[in-house]
């Protein structure tokens, strides 16, 4: 494929991008708050109690929501507002130019900030994994495998189901309802807000089916130990239904690469069509 | 000639007019952007509604006589309204103005305001008013109601809703939107001395979104933090607990110091900004 | 300090310091620790004064210190020295009574609102300066009388192009009736019917009303219309003061003659060239400098000896006049400056 040569350099020039802009770096990753809050209410509800069928007490509640900080500052990307900005703009057209298909720029640009994201957020996933979570880790070497397979997958369908959203702009005008939308269907299906256990049990089901969970509640349940909710596979325990769910997940990331990929091609011609 | 207040007010109405006229000109964004923050409020209610229900199962009792940190479902309830009342504030009326000056120092249109023989504070801070959050204003303002009056029929104290209660809960309500409006002033005043603060608007939602949960929730230091540091216990608890006939004389004495303090200190701020953008002081 | 003077300036000097900003990580920690500073003199010495009604033009190539120094006039900058004084005021003191009396138009930024027609901002400059209904709505016809905006003013200024967008701005920057217009490019990337048409307007304010008018252009043209006094600026000093027609029939300036030849000029014909004054050539393409006086003489010549298929005739750069300009007072043993 052409520029998969030129992709280390797009990396560096990506890292140095990332260090020019590390102000905005640490302030947009500051503004993940969402899990901490959630954690302020989840540890208050359960103190001195155990909640829902898990009888999840404070502790645990406090390390799920760690680790889904963590796992959501690790995994997220904002390629969403830089393609919709760039095909409304007009600026895609210069991405078009350069020999390197934009797609692969874009997840260059989103990987090669990953380091500096890491470097912030190590020093804080260790602090707050040490002094919040400690217990709660498994010391299974091998969900610990599962967890960090998990990861690319989780960052990858991340940014292909925001990619999907903003190739969108190439036919509707604002892609921003569409956005919040699937931000809504995220924070409902992905346990973002509230542990699935505790949500209503059709919800859990349907969040089975869905890519939602494997973007968050996956790797998180996989580090801590704990059983998939509502999975496909009820017979399936620990290890196992680790490794299966390592599949629908990697499963889901072939289905929206290629998703992306099509609405790319259609996009494109839509977009050559009405001269950008 | 005349000048002075009347001259004030008659501008806060045509920034008022010119919003309005500017919101009819996208009139679908008007309701869509309104439907929309309605969703997202139905959609955040649910955690606290399940929190409490989950803690009512694991305790065996109703979902009304259940507490977390001290707090029913009700008031937690009304708090959560008040947050997103505030919200409607900031979103609707403080942040589009305030951002606008970042806006200005960026294209370098910030000198037109300064040329106009009027205060530039005032002019930036009732440049834009984004008038559809009145939808979210008005819901967050009902579900108040509706949650007060079901906590009036099953277990309100004595003292609460009262038309003395009522009237305080209203004062400071709005100290918080001045607080908010305050701390709002002073992160944009950042603007003049790093160009490039388009997250931080972000940022200060982002801060601000604890503040939908009752103070009991926050326990030890967090809770002397959101009282005297970052003050969003004062803007959403405080209001509530006076409605509830239970806020501490000294609680409603630090809310209104805190207010002045802020607003004083905000406004000085923002001149020593601007003095620094005319290089007066270099 | 000159009795009734509008504008007085008095050895105004205006430096900044500029923090200069490092690339790369070791740098930007350091930074941290230690600024590193740069001083940049945009103002040194300034000193004139203007009588009231007069038409003013500030030349000078970019950078030269124009919107600066007009930016001082109107209290936007405070200046690092010298005393300024407008309409009796001092500027940087912004005491409305000042801003009142004054105006800035800046060309390529505009105050109108965006999504709403021009009228609406009309109305609001109306709040915020106090005038008078009566007055408002007698300064308003003639102004729309004079721009021709009757029509664009209640059109959503989004929709207007760049120039009559130009138009609705200076009605909205004349609401008030300023005695002060400062202008600073106004009339930069519109089109050449537009900036006649502006340059019009202008003249027919300051006639009507006595404004003082202070332009900053580089465009020569708009200075050659409007002003019959220039002040030059360059690299923040005062290079001339006086008159303009003295100004150009001293610099006696040359003619630029752009040729485009049928194919690619061969040996002579590029010595002939070069005898008449080539000044650079590029494949079909040739340039030429000509003294004014020759230029009938060598286009007559140039069309009969050479395959010409296209000729533009125009002024130098106004960067290069005013080089030769500086050059010139420069060097006194008066030799003649070297072509571009």
């Amino acid at each position: 494929m052409a520029g998969l040569k030129a992709y280390p350099t797009l990396l560096r020039i990506g890292f140095a991008e990332a260090i020019a802009y590390r102000a905005e770096l640490l302030v947009w990753m500051l503004t993940t708050t969402m899990p901490l809050v959630s954690m302020a209410l989840w540890s208050s509800a359960a103190a001195g109690q155990r909640l829902g069928p898990e009888q999840m007490g404070q502790a645990e509640l406090v390390g799920y929501f760690t680790l889904t900080l963590l796992v959501r500052l690790i995994t997220s990307s904002w390629v969403l507002w830089q393609l919709t900005e760039e095909i409304r703009s007009g600026t895609l057209a210069q991405r078009l130019l350069r020999p390197i298909h934009p797609l692969v720029s874009y997840t260059a640009e989103q990987l090669a900030a990953l380091p500096l994201r890491g470097a912030i957020v190590l020093p804080l996933a260790l602090g707050l994994l040490y002094f919040f979570a400690r217990g709660q880790i498994t010391s299974d070497p091998w969900l610990w495998l599962c967890f960090v397979l998990a990861l690319p997958g989780a960052w990858a369908i991340n940014f292909l189901s925001m990619a999907l959203i903003g190739l969108l702009a190439f036919y509707v005008d604002s892609t921003l309802g569409l956005f919040y939308a699937w931000i809504g269907v995220y924070t409902l299906m992905s346990g973002y807000m509230v542990p699935m256990s505790l949500m209503p049990a059709w919800m859990a089901k349907l969040a089975a089916l869905l890519p939602f969970r494997y973007m968050l509640e996956t790797p998180v349940r996989m580090l801590l130990g704990w059983p998939l909710v509502g999975g496909a596979k009820d017979t399936l325990t620990g290890r196992a239904e680790a490794f299966w769910s390592l599949g629908i997940e990697y499963g889901y990331v072939v289905v929206l690469l290629v998703g992306v990929a099509l609405l790319w091609r259609a996009g494109l011609r839509r977009y050559a069509a009405f001269g950008g | 000639m005349p000048d002075g207040r009347g001259k004030y007010r008659r501008l806060i109405g045509i920034q008022l007019r010119i919003s309005l006229l500017t919101a009819m000109q996208y009139r679908w964004d008007f309701l869509a952007q309104g439907l929309m923050q309605l969703l997202w409020m139905a959609l955040s209610v649910m955690p606290l509604y399940i929190a409490y229900k989950a803690r009512a199962v694991a305790q065996g009792s109703s979902l009304t006589a259940t507490d977390i940190g001290g707090w029913g479902f009700y008031p937690a309830t009304m708090v959560f309204a008040t947050f997103y009342l505030l919200k409607a504030a900031l979103d609707g009326a403080i942040n589009p103005s305030l951002i606008g000056v970042v806006d200005h120092i960026r294209k370098g249109t910030l000198d037109f305001v300064l040329l106009k023989p009027a205060d530039a504070q005032f002019l930036v801070s009732t440049a834009k008013f984004e008038l559809w959050h009145v939808i979210d204003g008005l819901a967050a303002a009902v579900l108040v109601g509706v949650a007060s009056q079901r906590f009036s029929h099953s277990g309100a104290p004595v003292g609460a809703f009262s038309a003395s209660a009522i009237l305080a809960s209203l004062l400071l309500l709005l100290c918080g939107a001045l607080l908010l409006y305050a701390v709002w002033l002073l992160v944009v005043c950042a603007a003049f001395y790093v160009v490039r603060i388009d997250n931080l608007s972000y940022l200060f939602t982002s801060v601000f979104d604890f503040a939908r949960w009752p103070r009991g929730v926050f326990r030890g230091a967090l809770h002397v933090v959101f009282t005297y540091v970052l003050p969003l216990v004062v803007m959403t608890s405080f209001p509530v607990d006076a409605l509830l006939g239970r806020l501490r004389p000294q609680e409603a004495l630090w809310a209104l110091v805190l207010t002045g303090l802020l607003l004083l200190l905000s406004r000085w701020t923002f001149r020593r900004a601007l003095a620094n953008y005319t290089s007066a002081s270099s | 300090m000159t009795a009734g003077a509008h504008v007085e300036v008095d050895k105004v000097s205006k430096h900044f310091r500029i923090h200069k900003r490092a690339s790369g990580l070791k740098a930007a920690l350091r930074s941290l620790v230690h600024r590193d500073y740069e001083e940049r003199r945009a103002v040194v010495d300034l000193s004139f004064s203007i009588a009231p009604g007069e038409r003013v033009g500030f030349l000078g190539p970019n950078g030269a210190g124009k919107t600066t120094t007009l930016k001082m006039l109107s209290g936007l900058l405070h200046p690092t020295s010298g005393n300024l004084r407008v309409a009796g005021h001092i500027p940087q003191q912004r005491e409305p009574e000042f801003l009142k009396q004054i105006t800035l138009v800046m060309g390529q930024k505009q105050q109108l609102l965006w999504d709403l027609p021009p009228v609406d901002t009309f109305e609001l400059n109306r709040a915020i300066y106090d005038v008078p209904r009566g007055q408002f709505q007698e300064t308003l016809e003639e102004l729309t009388r004079l721009l021709d905006i009757a029509e664009v003013s209640r059109t959503p200024t989004r929709q207007l192009s760049l120039g009559e967008r130009m138009k609705c701005e200076l009605a909205a920057a004349l609401l008030h009736r300023p005695r002060l217009l400062f202008l600073d490019e106004p009339t930069i990337g519109l089109d050449v019917s537009m900036q006649v048409v502006l340059r019009q307007f202008i003249r027919a304010y300051n006639e009507r009303f006595q404004a003082t008018v202070l332009l900053t252009s580089h465009y020569m043209e708009d200075v050659l219309q409007l002003c019959s006094r220039v002040l030059v600026i360059d690299a923040g000093t005062l290079r001339y003061d006086g008159d303009l027609v003295s100004l150009v029939r001293s610099q006696r300036p040359e003619k630029r003659i752009t040729l485009r030849l049928e194919g690619e000029p061969s040996p002579e014909q590029l010595e002939k060239l070069k005898r008449r004054g080539l000044v650079q050539h590029e494949r079909t393409q040739a340039t030429l400098q000509v003294p004014q006086k020759e230029l009938r003489a060598v286009v007559a010549s140039l069309i009969e000896e050479l395959p010409v298929v296209d000729l533009t005739i125009e002024d130098p750069p106004l960067e290069e006049v005013l080089r030769d300009l500086f050059a010139k007072t420069k060097t006194p043993s008066g030799r003649a400056p070297a072509a571009s």
